[in-house]
């Protein structure tokens, strides 16, 4: 027993230790490449796409269901958007509430004739709408799918122009978002084939009209903590993968896609949990099996603004979600583990996510048993312990606040002295007791898929509210 | 009381996690501490530099005139940054007379001089800040300087010196841009290139036409989506060659050129491409038919209304409902095509511009229509599909005589 204990803690050392230098090796390489990013917007001017002739068209899908609190704030944020040529597809997906019916008020909906050609699978359409106060505006409105991925897919087989660009309803995107999310494409559209843009907390926030009017950190601690996890999963995590070509995560709530490519992919896959990141999985596959040379890149300033959980059981049913979706589209793609077909995703990328993020509550909840019992049999130095908690506490706090630098010294959205002192205050927060409830949260996820019930559970939410609206 | 460096030393193998910790410890003060100096940093930047952005603002037009010595600010890295931003700043939004006064104190002042010689003798981020800067003046006397710059082995400086040639929007900005392309082949992403292309070969298009038939395929492709931007009816003969190339894209860029070409020459060959075996070079060919706004062009458009593309039948479907002239006959065309798919198409486009309740109107009140015709129209346009009546082909025909000719 003593000799297994031994080496269980030996292996749950080294893990941590691995697990440490990766996040120490994306922190340097997410500065460097922010560093570059903030040189080379120098040289562009927003303006150019927005005059040139070949900017490619853009449509907007907006997956919406049960959105009635949100989606006129959120539609009419989107039409404002600065783009030169831009269709807005909102998707009504089974609602039960007056979802619809808001659209119908604020936009003049009138039934209408899109090309809608049934090339990946979605729910039956029930009707077509085209608003009578902007053509640009064109809403499905659709049987209930299930889910989000089902609700995209109807979106997809009405897009019209050769990129699409997923956003969520109760989204808010800043006026440039767009022009800045295309800014790789435009350098590089032979190549680039998708683009994930930066996804914000917008709780505290202010908005006004259809534009977030003042950025504010929210008052509950459990929000300030998101904000926390949104800087360090973006700014450090994406920014970092993504310089490697490695980026396996696009976020459903701000994704942009060459709209061929997701076609010949067959769309989002209508049963998936995480259906964005099984969408950007599949990409990478079909596009390294065909041996493209391709790039999916991450942008760190085409802002898009969300309303994140402000309750325990919100976030609770979220987080258990993210990790079902995880397992959901890790398993069916098992076999890109360890192929030289699939380079580097399945050498680094795919691995690091099996091990440091799907098993990371197992293996924290085994490290977890495994030390209690080898204090309770007395084969633990108390010193040790002590000290490498102390250590593991020390280091995730640095990665934390270094994500709180990484938006200082770029983008620094927290202009207020005081926000930014909760900021870091959190940071020391974060990683006790919020981390440990938040392992229970994963675990409870994994138990939930493997029960079956990959159900999906409304999230309590405020709705946008506009001070002018 | 040992000192606390004996007690780590004392720890054995755990040492090692000791000074783990210590380095996390340090990370995490080092972070705050920046954070903490760079707030207090920026906020003393910023009081300084409103400072002398307002002094700058104040004495704008004794800056300007040279009343103030250049002298006074030249040397100092400050304010020449401060003066130079505003003076490029404003050269974008200026009027032209605006924009030649401060090219003049740009050239006087020895900032043009100044940025050149970066560009020429500096590397790495230090050129790339120039390039930028060079191309925001549309000093002529810097396109050599960025045209150097093209041959940089960084491609951040590549394509600083190509957006800087793009911004000069001159025709020997566009020559030194065909001349790297054809001695190096496109060493760039083509979109990038094809953007500088179009602003400096504006003015005069037909540059590109000995690229266009001598250079590489490659390179032709790129030149060809530029053509289609910017050719003007005095290039209809080159382009009519072009419409027979063996490259596709080079037929599409010809196809998009034609919507600038007088119609009666266009439409033959216009119609020739909107048959092409190639998707995109028959899009290209029916949207540019759209665009001739003209009758001759209605029958090719509704012979594409039916192609089995779905983009080709919608734009097609656009361009027919923009035809001018009366849409009734062009309803009864598109019906008597029996094509469930187009007349989709047709009704898309016909109400995404709002004329459902026009062409009503003009089917109503049309006296060259029989009553049975207009009955299955009016049905037709009520139910938005086809019905099994008879056909109005022979109205139709009747209509258009000119058009089918």
């Amino acid at each position: 027993m003593i000799p297994f204990l031994n080496a269980t803690n030996h292996a749950l050392f080294i893990y941590y230790l691995v697990c440490n230098l990766i996040y120490l090796v994306t922190l340097i390489v997410a500065f460097k490449t922010s560093a570059a990013h903030q040189r080379r917007l120098e040289s562009w001017r927003l303006r150019w796409i927005q005059q040139s002739p070949l900017t490619a068209p853009i449509s907007i899908l907006v997956p919406a269901h049960n959105e009635e609190s949100s989606i006129r704030v959120g539609i009419n944020n989107l039409l404002d958007l600065d783009y030169p040529e831009f269709e807005v597809i909102v998707i009504n997906d089974g609602s039960e509430d007056r979802t619809l019916a808001v659209l119908q008020e604020e936009f003049d909906l009138r039934p209408a004739r899109a090309v809608y050609v049934q090339e990946v699978q979605s729910a039956p359409v029930r009707g077509l709408y085209r608003s009578g106060r902007d053509p640009r505006l064109l809403v499905i409105d659709k049987e209930a799918g299930g889910s989000k991925a089902d609700a995209v897919n109807a979106g997809l087989n009405a897009a019209t122009s050769p990129y699409v660009c997923v956003v969520d309803s109760d989204s808010v995107l800043e006026k440039d978002s767009l022009l800045r999310i295309m800014l790789p494409v435009m350098s590089d559209p032979e190549r680039v084939v998708g683009v994930g843009g930066i996804v914000r907390v917008l709780n505290g926030s202010e908005i006004e009209g259809r534009q977030l009017r003042r950025v504010r950190l929210p008052r509950k601690g459990i929000e300030i903590i998101q904000v926390i996890e949104y800087l360090r999963a973006f700014l450090i995590g994406r920014e970092g993968w993504a310089q490697g070509n490695m980026l396996l995560i696009i976020s459903g709530a701000f994704g942009l896609f060459r709209t061929d490519l997701i076609r010949a992919i067959g769309g989002y896959r209508s049963r998936a949990i995480g259906e964005d990141f099984d969408l950007v999985l599949r990409l990478h596959r079909h596009l390294r099996d065909k041996g493209m040379d391709y790039r999916i890149q991450f942008v760190p300033d085409p802002v898009c603004w969300t309303e994140v959980p402000s309750d325990m059981r919100s976030l609770a049913r979220q987080r258990a979600r993210w990790q079902k979706g995880l397992l959901d589209a890790l398993w069916p793609n098992r076999d890109m583990l360890f192929r030289r077909r699939y380079g580097r995703i399945g050498w680094l990328a795919l691995p690091y996510l099996w091990v440091f993020e799907l098993l990371a509550p197992v293996i924290e909840l085994g490290g977890m048993v495994t030390i209690l019992l080898a204090a309770w049999l007395g084969v633990l130095s108390e010193h040790f312990f002590i000290q490498f908690m102390l250590y593991g506490y020390a280091f995730a706090t640095m990665i934390s606040i270094g994500s709180v630098l990484q938006e200082e010294i770029t983008y620094k959205r927290y202009n207020d002295s005081l926000d930014v002192f909760k900021l870091v205050s959190f940071c020391f927060l974060e990683h006790f007791p919020y981390r440990q409830i938040h392992l229970f949260w994963r675990l409870q996820g994994l138990w939930q898929y493997f029960r079956g019930d990959v159900s999906w559970r409304p999230m309590k939410r405020q709705g946008l509210q506009s001070s002018e609206m | 009381m040992g000192s606390i460096f004996n007690k780590l030393l004392t720890l054995g193998p755990s040492v090692f996690v000791v000074k783990a910790i210590i380095a996390a410890i340090v990370g995490d003060i080092l972070f705050v501490a920046s954070i903490l100096v760079r707030r207090a940093y920026r906020k003393r930047y910023f009081r300084k530099l409103d400072e002398r952005v307002s002094w700058v603002r104040r004495n704008w037009e004794s800056l300007l005139s040279g009343e103030i010595p250049f002298e006074a600010w030249r040397w100092n890295s400050f304010d020449r940054g401060i003066i130079e931003q505003l003076v490029l700043d404003r050269f974008e939004t200026g009027d032209p007379k605006e924009s030649a006064r401060l090219l003049r104190f740009l050239r006087e002042s020895g900032l043009v001089e100044k940025r050149i010689f970066e560009a020429r003798h500096h590397h790495g981020w230090r050129r790339w800040r120039a390039l930028v800067a060079l191309g925001r003046t549309r000093a002529p006397e810097g396109v050599p300087a960025l045209a150097e710059a093209l041959r940089d082995r960084k491609l951040e400086n590549r394509q600083a010196a190509l957006r800087g040639l793009g911004q000069m929007g001159s025709p020997k900005a566009a020559e030194e841009i065909l001349a790297w392309m054809v001695e190096a082949g496109p060493r760039m992403a083509s979109l990038p290139v094809q953007n500088a292309l179009i602003n400096c070969s504006r003015e005069c298009p037909q540059i590109l036409l000995p690229y266009l038939e001598q250079a590489d395929a490659p390179v032709r492709e790129i030149l060809a989506r530029v053509m289609g931007e910017v050719a003007t009816p005095s290039l209809e003969g080159d382009l009519i060659g072009l419409a027979g190339d063996e490259l596709p894209e080079l037929r599409a860029a010809a196809a998009r050129a034609m919507s600038s070409a007088q119609p009666h020459h266009a439409v033959e060959v216009l119609t020739e491409l909107s048959r092409d075996p190639v998707w995109f070079v028959r899009l290209r060919a029916v949207v540019a038919l759209g665009k001739l706004r003209n009758a001759l062009a209605t029958p090719a458009i509704l012979e594409a209304l039916t192609d089995a593309n779905r983009l080709i039948r919608m734009r097609a479907g656009e361009a027919l409902v923009a035809q001018p002239g009366e849409m009734a006959p062009i309803f009864a065309r598109a019906t008597a095509q029996r094509d469930r798919y187009g007349l989709y198409a047709y009704f898309a486009a016909l109400e995404n511009a709002g004329l459902r309740p026009k062409l009503e109107v003009e089917l109503q009140q049309d006296r060259t229509m029989t009553e049975p015709e207009r009955s299955e129209l009016l049905q037709v346009l009520a139910n938005g599909k086809l019905s099994d009546l008879p056909t109005a082909t022979d109205f139709a025909d009747g209509i258009l005589p000119v058009a089918r000719g």
